[in-house]
């Protein structure tokens, strides 16, 4: 009835766009709240990766710890990063230049400079290729179900990011800081007149999306068994087309996007021909923005 | 207008003269070839300075478009023998009306909207490059283009790769200069500034991306096709979308918008990781930390669009008061 293969593909392009959606749910929160691209989300990614991987050679402990510890470090990363490429540039506290082009294009390429740096600096220390990783934490079991075969990591990845997803919406909906970040995503200014400390708001923000961006960074480089300084860079690219594509500031359409990107990828690379796969996900990124200039979720968004 | 014509001569002079002097007298072909580099990146970050920096637009796939012309000229000079001074226009020719083609699309999109479907196209073309092996033999490359040769001098001298290389650049900065310091210029300012504002004061928006896109494109094309000639060697790997960044990273170095910039932030993002390269290979290292000072230090770049304007508008006085002599319409 239902053709195995094409259900491998399907499978294997669903995992692919998992893989996306984790990058897009951090580069979206962080999106939402300060209008502003982090570019160097792809490089927390990375470093999130880097630091489970030293964690694991240096004391091997269980999976479950490397993630604590990972988180520990995405967090830590988020603060520092807005230290450095945001804070900088928010030197005024009214409307016109929260909201401004400038301040948007500053850290846009503030972002993307210390993005580079980053990258550059991993490289010189670690080199530039591929990890070694230690077998017994791969996330590559084969596990067969019927005539179809996953990887263990499949799983993790798809519950990782129902995790994270029903986890971000417990936070944004159910919590105080929650609110506040709401608050701050709708009206930054609004928000400070009411009371809140805009600011540490914007931190928190940083916070939770690096920690996501980190975990995703780790999981998904045990899965595919590669951690190189460069692995952020075309997730990180995918996600802020899915971004895009689904809106801007809405995550569950950058979810959704990110998920017809993977599964067009993975689609067209085994029916069409190796290589080719971008092209479509290009394509279809393209079509839905001549159709829907303002993505396929954003609705009634004010013209920026 | 004196003044304004004894420092075109003196900058052409430094340019034509005083550049192959120097590299004459510390003898090294290697010096010509930086100076090219150099050369081929200003004439690109002139063209996306007028689509990013005049117009407003933010281009993530500016790099596409040189890889077009680098193709173009590369695939004429080497399957079909044209001469390279009928390549380098036929290349820019070429990407123009591509780049006007794949820009359709895009005109009704605004802000980030645009920039990331600008970033789509540019992959697009990246992955045809590589991929449409019958035609452009995908990663391999191209090699063996025909060099730029000058009358007599050597043919394949690094000398005369870069004196047509200068003389071309020469050439866009007059026309882009032109371009930007007339009603032409100050409609694409306008529409950078409010797009809607600009049109309801009557002008047609639309036509003006597309026209900017037009010119931008052409000098991206001539800025190809002269790497292509100058290096001999075209792979797709030269047209990433790292060197869109590389492109957008020195038009914020110079001064979004000022024509002098763009040639500094090139200059800049060239020459000095080349100048540190004896300290060790910390390239990429150095043009992140000279992008983030200078947009933390000097956020309206190194040579800012209003202290550019204003200095055209001092030497032009005259020519500006009486008002029709500058015009572009």
């Amino acid at each position: 009835m239902f053709d195995a293969f094409l259900v491998q593909q399907l499978a294997n392009g669903l995992s692919l766009g998992l893989v996306y959606a984790l990058m897009a749910i951090g580069f979206t929160l962080i999106f939402g709240v300060l209008n502003v691209v982090n570019f160097a989300h792809g490089e927390i990614y990375m470093l999130g990766a880097y630091a489970g991987l030293l964690f694991i050679t240096s004391t091997a402990p269980p999976l479950f710890a490397v993630l604590l510890f990972v988180l520990a470090v995405g967090a830590a990363l988020g603060f520092s990063l807005e230290r450095i490429a945001f804070r900088p540039f928010r030197r005024f506290r009214d409307e016109a230049s929260l909201k401004s082009k400038a301040i948007r294009e500053a850290t846009l390429l503030s972002s993307l400079a210390l993005s580079i740096v980053i990258r550059e600096l991993v490289e010189k220390f670690f080199g530039a290729s591929m990890q070694t990783i230690p077998q017994d934490y791969l996330l590559m079991t084969p596990v067969e179900i019927g005539p179809i075969s996953f990887s263990s990591g499949q799983f993790v990845i798809f519950g990782l990011s129902i995790v994270m997803l029903a986890g971000l919406y417990f936070l944004l909906f159910r919590t105080r800081i929650g609110l506040s970040i709401r608050a701050v995503a709708n009206n930054p200014m609004g928000a400070m007149y009411v009371g809140l400390n805009t600011e540490r708001t914007i931190v928190a923000t940083f916070v939770i999306g690096s920690m996501m961006g980190a975990v995703a960074g780790l999981v998904v480089g045990l899965y595919q068994g590669s951690i190189f300084p460069s692995m952020g860079f075309t997730p990180g690219v995918k996600a802020f087309v899915a971004m895009v594509m689904g809106g801007l500031s809405s995550i569950g359409g950058a979810v959704v996007c990110a998920l017809i990107l993977g599964m067009a990828e993975a689609l067209t690379t085994t029916f069409v021909a190796q290589g080719w796969g971008d092209m479509v996900a290009y394509l279809f990124l393209l079509i839905t923005l001549v159709f829907f200039p303002t993505g396929l979720f954003g609705g009634g968004r004010e013209r920026a | 207008m004196k003044s304004s014509r004894t420092l075109t001569l003196a900058l052409l002079a430094v340019l034509l003269l005083a550049v192959p002097a120097i590299g004459l007298l510390i003898g090294g072909g290697y010096i010509f070839r930086i100076a090219t580099t150099i050369c081929v990146f200003s004439i690109l970050t002139l063209s996306a300075n007028l689509i990013t920096g005049t117009t407003g637009l933010l281009s993530l796939g500016h790099a596409a478009f040189y890889g077009i012309g680098a193709y173009t000229a590369a695939l004429l000079g080497t399957a079909l023998h044209w001469p390279v001074w009928l390549t380098i226009p036929v290349a820019g020719i070429v990407t123009a009306c591509a780049g006007i083609l794949l820009a359709l699309p895009t005109m009704r999109l605004v802000g980030i909207y645009f920039a990331v479907a600008t970033l789509g196209v540019g992959e697009i073309i990246h992955v045809t490059l590589l991929n449409w092996v019958g035609f452009t033999r995908g990663p391999m490359g191209i090699s063996g283009i025909p060099p730029l040769a000058l009358p007599g001098l050597p043919a394949n001298s690094d000398m005369a790769a870069y004196l047509v290389t200068a003389l071309c650049l020469a050439v866009t900065v007059g026309v882009v200069h032109r371009l930007s310091h007339s009603y032409f210029g100050n409609a694409l300012r306008a529409v950078r500034e409010d797009d809607q504002c600009a049109e309801a004061m009557g002008l047609n928006v639309v036509r003006l991306k597309v026209q900017v896109f037009g010119f931008a494109c052409f000098f991206a094309g001539v800025a190809g096709a002269l790497w292509a000639h100058s290096t001999g060697y075209v792979s797709p790997a030269d047209f990433r979308f790292s060197e869109s960044i590389l492109v957008i990273s020195m038009i914020v170095v110079g001064g979004l918008g000022s024509l002098p910039g763009a040639i500094i932030g090139a200059a800049l993002l060239i020459g000095l990781p080349e100048l540190m390269r004896p300290i060790g290979d910390f390239r990429m290292i150095v043009v992140g930390l000279v992008m983030f000072l200078s947009i933390m230090f000097r956020p309206k770049g190194l040579f800012g669009e209003v202290f550019a304007i204003e200095l055209v508008r001092r030497r032009f006085g005259a020519a500006w008061r009486t008002g029709d002599r500058l015009g572009w319409r």
